[in-house]
């Protein structure tokens, strides 16, 4: 994946841009919002990160040209700033994903790749199907290998997020903000709870586990 | 040259605004009093004459000059003779009581005049009178001149004016004391607000606006800028403390943080010891340093905002079904019975977020102090008072009565919770909801002692009715 990395905090950057080439991806940096917009009009990358306060061009500004300007690459900002107030801000400027500083890098890796998948997904899908397990959003049925699964609503919510992203890490804070809508982080792991009993209905029973744990950063979805 | 101060005030301009208009009225007024009372004496002795003049036109008409002049001998001896005068076509004088006719330049129409006679008072000085006349041909060609003294009237009439005078005076001088009353008044209680305001522009603190008691607008107006600044001064504290507790809040687990780093560092160097199992140590402790930071910003910012951002007015009854939704596999799975007993379509102003944060800061809460077997409920309802209140009840240890208000507290955490994990920042943060929302935080005793469980606590969410 081509990410651009437009961060004024050269060290944050470095950490990050490391990270992000030892997961595979190629990355490009630019030191501000001016440079950033300059390599955004330049190159076609599938995800930006882009920092909200830098000197010369803000985060805020460099998103709104580019929308402007028809780029539609998904934007994950990052901020120091957390307040709801905030965060509407930046996603109404045009950015996909908003993550507070300081974050854990398995996070950051989620969410841009949770960006990345959202971005290729031109066409409207009735069906999900992640081996064998399928989806019908319509029908709001589940099944695995022609079982019929019974879920409650959260539970189809949070197995169609998880399908969507099926393959990838998903964080228990990303599970909290896009299937409760809830942007606080709770003192307690109530999520984990959740996602047992998913795991109780869809793998019991099977022998190869679909829902994985994945220590430090979430929940997987395997196919 | 500039006015001193009390001609410059907002309340004299009004005053002297509202005198020229006060005068102007007045003026009409006695202007109307004069024509009632000064034009009315005139008409009467306008009407006399006229009267006198019938008469007398009549008296020549029958019986011709010879006639008049044996009236006008007659009537010159009663008490308050007319003055006449009778003369030939040609304006010789026939006879009368005058030497001249006042009228000048007399063309044969009826002619009113305003004239002075002169008389000889009491002690013998000569008196000028103003009198009016009237002088008209008669039939045969004489003229006939007939006037009254109106000595009398005049003198009544410049009563009045001078009365009027004196009266619209005493309107002006009146009126610019009261101005000048009102203003002093007035710019008194400004001068005592400017100099608060003064005062605090200069950085001093605790400077109070002085409210009279008089409950008029300038009290109103002091208690609201005492009010304000009671607000600021509380805000501009609360910063200070928010600064105050992350210094000291933060302090010490990053300290811990350096010392487990620094010991591992000197384990590692020397090749004994893995590093591993510390760096694991130290990223868990800086993320309990974290999730301590954003909360004390979190309160901090409600604190100093004084009010809860970007609030809706929503059913609380859906807040609780969506937090409720959440937590009970949760409880369930801590072997805690989760119960809600929600009351709908009720209506709440505030910041969802925050809303649910703090419900979920109470849940956490009960969650981690009531041990295995227990149980759990949130209610919502209307209080008799229109408020909406959540609660939260456990059947945990309880928070003993003396130490409920510490507990809200920011950090405080009791004594006996201390292997408990958390930042002791639940409460704090839930209180700050409240207050944010205008409502408040009660703790009472839960369900009381059932065997080993309890008694419990009951945590009241109280918001104002929207």
């Amino acid at each position: 994946m081509r990410i651009l990395i437009v961060e004024d905090d050269l060290e944050a950057a470095d950490a990050m841009a490391r990270g992000l080439t030892e997961a595979g991806h190629e990355c490009t940096r630019g030191a501000d919002g001016q440079e950033g917009l300059t390599a955004a009009r330049d190159g076609a990358f599938d995800v930006m990160v882009v920092d909200r306060m830098m000197p010369r061009m803000d985060g805020i500004q460099l998103v709104e040209t580019l929308r402007r300007e028809g780029d539609r690459t998904p934007v994950l900002f990052l901020s120091a700033l957390g307040e709801v107030g905030d965060r509407v801000d930046g996603l109404q400027a045009g950015a996909d994903d908003y993550l507070v500083k300081p974050y854990a890098f398995p996070e950051l890796i989620a969410r841009i790749q949770a960006l990345a998948r959202r971005h290729d997904t031109g066409s409207v899908q009735t069906l999900l199907k992640v081996g064998d397990l399928e989806m019908d959003l319509i029908g709001r049925s589940v099944q695995r290998a022609g079982k019929s699964v019974d879920l409650q609503p959260r539970e189809f919510q949070l197995l169609e997020f998880l399908m969507r992203h099926a393959g990838q890490s998903v964080t228990r804070t990303m599970l909290l903000e896009k299937v409760w809508h809830y942007h606080f982080d709770p003192q307690t792991n109530v999520i984990d709870v959740h996602i047992s009993r998913l795991r109780s209905k869809i793998d019991k029973g099977f022998d190869r586990p679909m829902l994985q744990t994945v220590r430090g950063a979430g929940y997987r979805l395997d196919a | 040259m500039r006015l001193p101060r009390i001609f410059r005030t907002t309340p004299f301009r009004l005053t002297l605004l509202f005198l020229a208009l006060f005068t102007a009225a007045a003026s009409l007024f006695l202007a109307y009093i004069y024509i009632a009372t000064a034009g009315e004496a005139t008409r009467r002795t306008d009407q006399d004459i006229r009267r006198e003049m019938r008469s007398l036109v009549g008296v020549y008409d029958r019986a011709g000059v010879d006639a008049i002049n044996q009236s006008l001998i007659e009537r010159a001896s009663s008490e308050k003779p007319f003055l006449y005068l009778l003369l030939t076509r040609d304006g010789r004088r026939i006879s009368g009581s005058i030497e001249q006719s006042p009228v000048e330049n007399f063309a044969g129409k009826p002619a009113w005049t305003t004239f002075q006679v002169t008389d000889i008072d009491a002690q013998g000085h000569p008196v000028k009178h103003p009198a009016r006349g009237l002088q008209q041909k008669l039939s045969g060609g004489e003229v006939l001149f007939v006037g009254a003294d109106a000595g009398e009237d005049e003198a009544y009439v410049t009563k009045i004016v001078h009365a009027l005078q004196a009266a619209g005076l005493l309107v002006i001088l009146l009126g610019l004391a009261g101005g000048v009353l009102v203003s002093r008044n007035v710019s008194r209680s400004m001068v005592s607000l400017i100099d608060v305001v003064e005062r605090v522009r200069n950085g001093e603190t605790g400077v109070r606006a002085h409210v009279r008691g008089a409950r008029d607008e300038f009290d109103e107006l002091a208690q609201g800028v005492n009010d304000m600044l009671d607000r600021l001064e509380r805000s501009m504290a609360g910063h200070k403390h928010a600064g105050d507790a992350i210094a000291h809040d933060l302090r010490s687990p990053l300290t811990r943080l350096r010392a487990r780093l620094e010991a591992a560092y000197i384990d590692v160097e020397a090749g004994k010891g893995n590093a591993e199992e510390a760096l694991a140590q130290a990223l868990d402790d800086t993320d309990g340093v974290l999730k301590t930071f954003g909360a004390v910003l979190s309160i901090a910012r409600l604190q100093a905002a004084g009010q809860a951002p970007n609030p809706v007015i929503f059913d609380p009854a859906e807040l609780a079904a969506d937090i409720s939704e959440l937590y009970e596999p949760f409880c369930e799975e801590k072997d805690l019975e989760y119960a809600s007993e929600i009351t709908r379509d009720l209506s709440i102003r505030g910041n969802r977020e925050f809303l649910a944060q703090a419900l979920a800061n109470l849940l956490d809460n009960a969650v981690k102090y009531t041990p295995a077997g227990g149980a759990i409920m949130l209610r919502v309802r209307r209080r008799s008072s229109g408020e909406v209140e959540f609660s939260v009840t456990d059947t945990g240890p309880g928070v003993p009565d003396e130490d409920r208000d510490r507990v809200i507290q920011r950090f405080v955490r009791l004594e006996n919770s201390r292997n408990q994990p958390g930042a002791g920042l639940g409460l704090s943060l839930v209180a700050a909801v409240a207050e944010a929302h205008g409502g408040r935080l009660e703790l009472s005793e839960g369900p009381g002692k059932v065997g080993e469980m309890g008694p419990g606590l009951r945590v009241a969410f109280i918001l104002p009715r929207p």
